[in-house]
């Protein structure tokens, strides 16, 4: 009777089986890229991947649903993983982003690639240099990939609403004149993405002080550690999750200026350039309108809190170390560092000085007297007064 | 709740009350009580809303999704609160000068060179070199110590306070040194605070609880000639300043409970 009842029960459960499988398989490729390189033949296997010569651990497994979810999902993997026509892969090249990626840019119908991005950041403070204009230990400036992975599509969530729904709604919108779906949904992520910023302030200042704090770095390139800027109302409104709180590129790049693009100061196209600084004080068109009436003195100023160099041009000697040759940043602290500058940091100091003896001074004092004024007390009171 | 609630030799002493003739003196009347209780909570307020600035990162996160609404409060009631204390200081101003109360407060606060020998004096006591304490007047050197740097802590916090408030008409340089001064002289104020007034009104040893004294207004009789026996003689050889300082004997004060149970709308009793 049992064994009978299993007997019926088998075939609908078989098809259920059968339904979910076909319809959880039929979900799950419904975003994701054809496979049209058949890379996923052995990239699917979760395991996949060795130690390299440095014995860095490199995993080589894809997650094809979440690969399709990514700014890069409608790439074809040879698109920038060009070569690796031999398996095993043994005419392995970097990935160059400046590589045209077999993707028109709409606005130019032109192959993509991101070639303009690159141009600007060579340019930039951050740029490795070239012949013409060579720079110094070029392998501690950051790639591309020192900022950037390939990120994930995340909904769209903001003044109109907190959650998936908001994505939803809009692209039940699109639908109706865009019939091609995954299309769609690829250019809504995308224009999306970049309605907020990728990352928090916090990561900001993460992504940037793992080169900006370390002092043997920067001092081969001649500048003096940021950590100073751990001294400033900026960075209090950012340790309390503030959002559009002051972090590096609020002022480096604020608004209508490009990562990409961040320029020493005294470039004269420069945001931190003291002829742009009341501009990028008041950050007037950005989300955050910062110091809406900021003066030129206001503005004049140094952000940071004052550090090494000013020290140095101060007349404080910075000794070398073992691992620290500061002769670049003592050479580079005479011309950042102007007179004035020194001499507000010399006032500072001795403010700074007055109070330590003030507050050690009255405070040991008090700590004396009441120490004495409580043996008194208990001797002429008792214990518990 | 002090120690000195806890002696059973205190509350016996203090539950004595005025039905065994035992006096009370007024040591601040109305408005100072309610000055000192605006400035105490003010002072809270500003100490641990400012103090949230320095907080290290780990623990500003630690509020985790409230951390941005944390901060945006901190800065209100940062801001309200030393509006407050400068609007209190403004009106104590006002009240040294055109009120009877006032002048006399000021007259008896400012520093004259007894001070300096009362100090003196009163160490070599603390030390054991003299057998008997100075006479006090109604304001010892501690409290004329503890006044003027309240006053002058006051100014440089609110002034230093106004120009952050407004950063962007300054220099930085200016700024610089607010953002510094602001900062190592709430140190000083805190510190201060807490070994300096915290520990001599709560902490000190000594015959009777004074630690009420900020909502009554009262000290009793014993208290009076321990701590404060110079005044305590001039009271007691001038009617008029009997009038004045002892409780009760203004007819205004006839009708006055006595001071043993105490409750926070004793506040509203005047003297």
């Amino acid at each position: 009777m049992r064994f009978k009842s299993l007997m019926l029960i088998k075939p609908y459960c078989l098809a259920a089986i059968l339904v979910i499988l076909y319809v959880g398989n039929a979900f799950s490729q419904s975003d994701a890229i054809p496979d049209t390189e058949n890379c996923l033949l052995c990239h699917r296997y979760p395991s996949m991947g060795r130690f390299d010569k440095k014995g860095i651990k490199r995993i080589f497994y894809i997650n094809d649903k979440k690969f399709a979810n990514s700014v890069h999902g409608n790439l074809r993997c040879k698109s920038c993983h060009v070569g690796l026509d031999e398996i095993p892969h043994t005419d392995i090249k970097k990935v160059d982003c400046s590589t045209k990626c077999h993707v028109k840019e709409p606005s130019t119908n032109k192959e993509f690639s991101h070639i303009n991005m690159i141009e600007k950041y060579q340019a930039s403070v951050h740029g490795k240099g070239n012949k013409a204009k060579p720079i110094s230990f070029p392998e501690d400036l950051p790639t591309c990939k020192d900022c950037h992975n390939n990120s994930m599509y995340i909904p769209f969530s903001g003044m109109w609403g907190k959650s998936e729904a908001l994505s939803n709604e809009t692209l039940g919108r699109c639908f109706g004149c865009h019939p091609e779906k995954q299309w769609a949904k690829k250019f809504y992520s995308h224009f999306t993405q970049r309605m907020r910023r990728r990352r928090s302030p916090v990561e900001i200042i993460v992504l940037c002080t793992r080169c900006h704090e370390d002092s043997e770095k920067m001092a081969r390139h001649g500048l003096e550690t940021v950590d100073t800027y751990k001294d400033t109302f900026h960075w209090a409104q950012v340790k309390f999750g503030v959002e559009n709180a002051p972090d590096c590129i609020s002022c480096h790049a604020p608004v209508g200026y490009t990562t990409h693009d961040i320029r020493p100061r005294t470039d004269a196209i420069s945001p931190i350039n003291p002829a742009n600084r009341v501009k990028t004080c008041s950050n007037q068109g950005g989300l955050q309108t910062c110091h809406p009436g900021a003066t030129a003195g206001f503005a004049g100023g140094r952000v940071h809190a004052y550090g090494v160099k000013a020290q140095m041009v101060a007349g404080k000697e910075i000794a070398d170390t073992e691992n620290l040759d500061m002769s670049l940043v003592r050479k580079r602290a005479e011309s950042d560092i102007s007179a004035q500058e020194a001499f507000y940091y010399t006032i500072l100091e001795y403010i700074r000085l007055f109070y330590k003896v003030l507050i050690g001074g009255t405070i040991g004092f008090m700590c004396l007297h009441q120490f004495l004024a409580y043996r008194s007390g208990r001797r002429k009171h008792g214990k518990t007064g | 709740m002090s120690n000195k609630d806890l002696n059973p030799e205190v509350s016996a002493h203090n539950s004595a009350g005025p039905e065994t003739g035992k006096r009370y003196f007024i040591r601040l009347n109305l408005s100072e009580r309610l000055q000192h209780f605006i400035l105490f909570a003010c002072f809270i307020v500003l100490a641990v809303t400012g103090f949230m600035v320095m907080l290290p990162e780990v623990v500003a996160q630690a509020f985790g999704g409230a951390s941005e609404t944390v901060f945006f409060y901190r800065g209100i009631l940062h801001r309200i609160a030393g509006i407050i204390l400068i609007s209190v200081g403004m009106y104590h101003f006002l009240y040294l000068l055109f009120t009877r109360a006032g002048r006399r407060w000021l007259i008896d606060m400012l520093p004259r060179p007894r001070d300096l020998k009362d100090m003196i004096f009163n160490m070599f006591y603390y030390l054991g070199f003299k057998k008997e304490p100075p006479e006090f007047d109604r304001f010892s050197y501690k409290q004329k110590f503890e006044y003027v740097a309240l006053i002058a802590g006051s100014i440089i916090m609110s002034a230093t306070g106004l120009l952050l408030w407004t950063e962007y008409k300054w220099s930085k340089f200016i700024l610089d040194i607010a953002t510094l001064v602001h900062g190592m002289e709430a140190i000083l104020a805190c510190l201060a605070i807490m070994i300096w007034h915290l520990f001599e009104v709560y902490l000190l040893p000594r015959k009777s609880s004074i630690s009420k004294t900020w909502i009554t207004g009262l000290i009793d009789e014993d208290e009076m000639k321990d701590e404060f026996a110079a005044q305590y003689k001039k009271i007691m050889d001038d009617p008029a300043l009997q009038k004045i300082y002892i409780h009760g004997e203004d007819p205004a004060d006839q009708k006055a409970k006595t001071p043993l149970e105490v409750k926070i709308t004793d506040l509203a009793r005047i003297h």
